[in-house]
């Protein structure tokens, strides 16, 4: 029961991300979208928060971190000019049905403990647990020499929220943990479906929502990724090329330009993810775009960076002089491409990608291609600065590879036959 | 049939493909399927049953060892310590109230004055002329030093 309260305590940071219904584009939304962006941006006010009064010596408490979150959501409940009535994408019977079966799996393999990932016991949760113990983040804790392999200045975003709800909640859960990825792949399929919708209709939108629902929640299992960084991760990411795919409006850049913020602070992988965002958008010629919604999460890894190098725990961050081993470019794309059919023959790609092969013109669907495509490009090169990289390979490209896979749903969304007639529109 | 039909029917088969293949990975990660199990890693892999004894020992000592003292915790080999990271990497999170140190600590060849003050063993017998076990649980013993 216990873990299930603390699962429920998310519903603090969903409270603040309540500010985002400000924005007329979201209020537009669906509910289950409007709750997932409210959870997205809310992750991420709550995890900057958390790092601010970290670092201004704040102790973190129910007060401390409750009152400034509900302050934030609070806000969403000012008066705001009357909108035109407007009667969101519902979702129709039988997708809703097929969607809530794979959520159904999805907490199922959660709850049985049939999707947990390793480094939950080694890595984020002794992080999350020693956060919360030490009610900030344990600088102590990160520099202990003998605890190195925990990678001390890995992004914080996970372990802090995780930190945030044990607060709440008085102790620390590992099966809260595990809970909270069913969750968030929910939340990312259900954000990906409002922003569709505007674009592909009812229907077809909540299609392609059950297919990356269904795609994430396979990959996860797959690859084990419950308690882990890779679904919080996936979720900022979709929620940023959601937005941006579908829509170039104000509301629509302040949620994307806040989900890639998350994204830059929950793995490195992320910030990776920012500066492929940011070229592709770049190439489609949406410069300003590009710039408004990366220089938040550039901000954000800049000063983490800093607080990193203050406090003596520089270490992933300093590997970019790292030697590139050129002469591993076989080993590293042989290794990866026996890993990446996911013991399913290349299942989870003919799904993102067979769409595609059925589509006119994949112009509409230059970004999150570009996206994805970059997102696998920078995935190898990271593992290139390894002299002997085969077994990181093993152990992680099923879940980095990840990002592409709903890169490429979205790109497959995008780029519908009825979008490019325009009859799709509402 | 048009384009759009085809697309549509696309991607409902390949849902519905990746849900198949989903619901066969989770049920085949072995029973009961519908129970919780003991710990979060049970049916999560092959070698869950060697992480699964850590899980369940460690909240069973923690009250047994003051807290802020030194632990190390590994599963001996041939009675011995050794580096074995996972499990002392795991302990340093279900021990968030004591001092974990690498199972370096409890060496046959460590100095006696460089000991940890309690080695916790998983799943078999740790041997050692400086430590004298304190308890025994199905999933391993807790030793304390005697210099």
């Amino acid at each position: 029961m216990n873990d299930l309260v603390w699962l429920a305590s998310l519903a603090l940071f969903a409270l603040a991300g309540l500010v985002t219904w400000r924005l007329a584009e979201i209020r537009r939304l669906d509910r289950g979208a409007r709750a997932s962006v409210a959870l997205t941006c809310g992750l991420v006010f709550g995890a900057v928060l958390m790092y601010a009064e970290s670092v201004a010596g704040i102790p973190w408490s129910r007060l401390t971190l409750g009152l400034p979150l509900l302050i934030i959501g609070a806000a969403a409940f000012r008066r705001t000019p009357a909108a035109a009535p407007f009667e969101p994408a519902r979702w129709p019977p039988l997708p809703a049905a097929a969607f809530a079966a794979v959520a159904l799996v999805a907490f199922h393999a959660a709850a049985t403990a049939r999707m947990t990932i390793g480094d939950l016991l080694l890595f984020w949760g002794p992080k999350a647990r020693h956060f919360f113990h030490e009610r900030a983040i344990d600088v102590a804790f990160l520099k202990f020499p003998h605890y190195y392999l925990m990678h001390p200045d890995y992004p914080p975003l996970v372990p802090l929220t995780w930190a945030g709800s044990s607060i709440v909640v008085g102790s620390f859960s590992y099966w809260g943990a595990v809970y909270t990825t069913p969750v968030v792949l929910l939340a990312a399929a259900l954000a990906f479906r409002g922003f569709a919708a505007g674009t592909l209709g009812a229907r077809k939108s909540a299609a392609f929502a059950t297919l990356l629902l269904t795609l994430l929640v396979f990959t996860a299992v797959a690859a084990n990724t419950a308690g882990g960084g890779d679904p919080y991760l996936v979720l900022f990411e979709t929620v940023a090329l959601s937005a941006l795919t579908f829509s170039d409006t104000r509301a629509a850049r302040i949620v994307a330009a806040t989900a890639l913020a998350g994204a830059a602070l929950t793995k490195i992988e992320g910030a990776a993810f920012v500066a492929a965002m940011a070229l592709s958008l770049i190439a489609v010629r949406r410069w300003r775009t590009a710039a408004a919604v990366s220089i938040p999460a550039a901000a954000l890894v800049g000063s983490w960076v800093g607080f990193a190098n203050h406090h003596g725990l520089l270490d992933g961050y300093a590997r970019a002089e790292r030697q590139l081993h050129l002469g591993n470019v076989g080993l590293v794309l042989g290794t990866a491409a026996r890993r990446l059919g996911y013991g399913a023959f290349y299942l989870p790609w003919i799904a993102a990608l067979a769409t595609l092969v059925a589509s006119r013109t994949l112009r509409r669907a230059a970004l999150p291609l570009l996206v994805g495509v970059l997102s696998i490009a920078y995935s190898l090169y990271f593992y290139l600065n390894e002299p002997d990289p085969a077994w990181w390979i093993r152990a992680s490209v099923e879940r980095v590879m990840i990002t592409p896979l709903m890169c490429f749903v979205v790109a497959s969304a995008a780029c519908h036959p009825e979008l490019v007639n325009g009859a799709g529109r509402r | 049939m048009s384009r759009e039909s085809l697309q549509t029917i696309i991607v409902w088969t390949v849902s519905l493909l990746l849900f198949a293949a989903t619901v066969v990975r989770v049920s085949g990660r072995g029973g009961p399927l519908l129970r919780k199990p003991g710990t979060f890693v049970d049916h999560a892999s092959p070698g869950a049953a060697e992480v699964r004894k850590v899980i369940l020992l460690l909240p069973r000592v923690e009250p047994l060892i003051p807290r802020g003292e030194v632990v190390t915790v590994f599963r001996p080999m041939d009675g011995r310590s050794h580096n074995d990271h996972d499990n002392y990497l795991a302990a340093v999170g279900l021990l968030p109230h004591h001092q974990v140190i690498p199972p370096f600590s409890a060496f046959h060849e460590t100095p006696p004055e460089h000991l940890a003050e309690w080695v916790v063993a998983i799943g078999e017998p740790f041997v050692h002329p400086h430590y004298r076990v304190v308890a025994g649980f199905p999933e391993g013993w807790l030793y304390r030093v005697a210099r």
